[in-house]
């Protein structure tokens, strides 16, 4: 298995920075979420999942710190949020960070979000503030 | 051109469009909504809002979603590079007292207008925690031919906090012109 990183840029469309470590279990997706295709981009980063969960069978943590995704990346995200859920169903260890600004005035709606996140997979997901 | 020579549009004048809009329009544009467009109203946005930080991001979420729509949904397409057909459109924002109005507009064939028309009511109709949950079941659903643009009307009514507020002008047997305005509030 190989690890992932991608690094994330903001151009006419924004990628987020991802680091999944198959090593430590620990897969972090931060910055935005904003791309020409969707389902292209997050499609290897499930199958990495996958892959995680078939062969290391170890935890995993996920990181998340993305402070702007549009409606189509939250679908992707889902779909990774259900993978994880699947997971830990299976007896699998799962461990859902969210980190939120809470400086930034409208970490209000954020939080709605995670909890609507929460609400849809059944996920436990741990808010997390930071600034 | 010599001075006497007529606009080869007789009937536009550019007078005429430029007074058309009133001081309280930031910015407007009309044409094929394609990446790059994306990127330089975001700018815009960004820089004409900047006094008002919540209040941009929120415009700038907005807009992402709507400016999808268009790109996608348009009955009116431009072909542009790589023969990619572009969806056409037009973009304003306004600034008044103690809000921003953000509004998009685009062709659509008339045959598509009542499901939207239907979509924005529901919306309208549902309070916030309906909304969400509206939200919820349909981001569910399996993702369209374009991903899942049918909730970024959802995401738009639940970021600006305000009813969507559509409007539908007949052009003619097939096509239809259809905006849609929500308003966000400054920041006191």
């Amino acid at each position: 298995m190989k690890n992932i990183y991608i690094k994330g840029s903001h151009g006419a469309h924004f990628t987020p920075t991802v680091n999944f470590n198959y090593e430590t279990g620990i897969c972090e997706l931060k910055g935005e979420s904003y791309l020409e295709d969707t389902i292209k981009f997050y499609y290897p980063l499930m199958e990495w999942i996958k892959n995680y969960i078939k062969t290391i069978k170890k935890e995993l943590v996920l990181n998340v710190k993305l402070t702007y995704f549009n409606t189509s990346s939250s679908k992707c995200i889902i779909d990774i949020l259900n993978i994880l859920k699947a997971y830990e169903q299976n007896e699998g260890k799962v461990v859902i960070n969210w980190y939120y600004n809470d400086k930034d005035e409208e970490y209000e709606d954020e939080l709605e979000e995670i909890e609507d996140f929460m609400i849809e997979t059944g996920l436990n997901i741990n808010n997390v503030p930071y600034n | 051109m010599a001075s006497n020579e007529k606009n080869p549009m007789t009937n536009f004048n550019l007078y005429k469009y430029y007074i058309s809009f009133n001081h309280d329009v930031q910015l407007s544009y009309k044409g094929p909504i394609d990446e790059h467009i994306l990127s330089v109203i975001s700018k815009y946005i960004e820089v004409i809002l900047r006094k008002n930080p919540i209040a941009s991001r929120k415009i700038f979420k907005i807009f992402i979603e709507l400016a999808q729509n268009i790109s996608y949904y348009s009955a009116e397409k431009n072909i542009l590079t790589n023969d990619k057909e572009i969806g056409s459109g037009t973009i304003v924002l306004g600034e008044l007292d103690e809000f921003y109005t953000f509004t998009t507009g685009n062709m659509v064939r008339d045959k598509d207008i009542i499901p939207i028309i239907e979509k924005c009511e529901y919306i309208n109709s549902l309070d916030r925690d309906a909304l969400r949950k509206y939200k919820r079941e349909q981001r569910k659903k399996p993702s369209g031919p374009k991903g899942g643009a049918h909730i970024g009307l959802i995401q738009v009514a639940l970021t600006s906090a305000n009813p969507l507020d559509v409007e539908i002008t007949s052009i003619d047997d097939e096509f239809s012109f259809f905006s849609i305005a929500v308003k966000v509030l400054k920041e006191i």
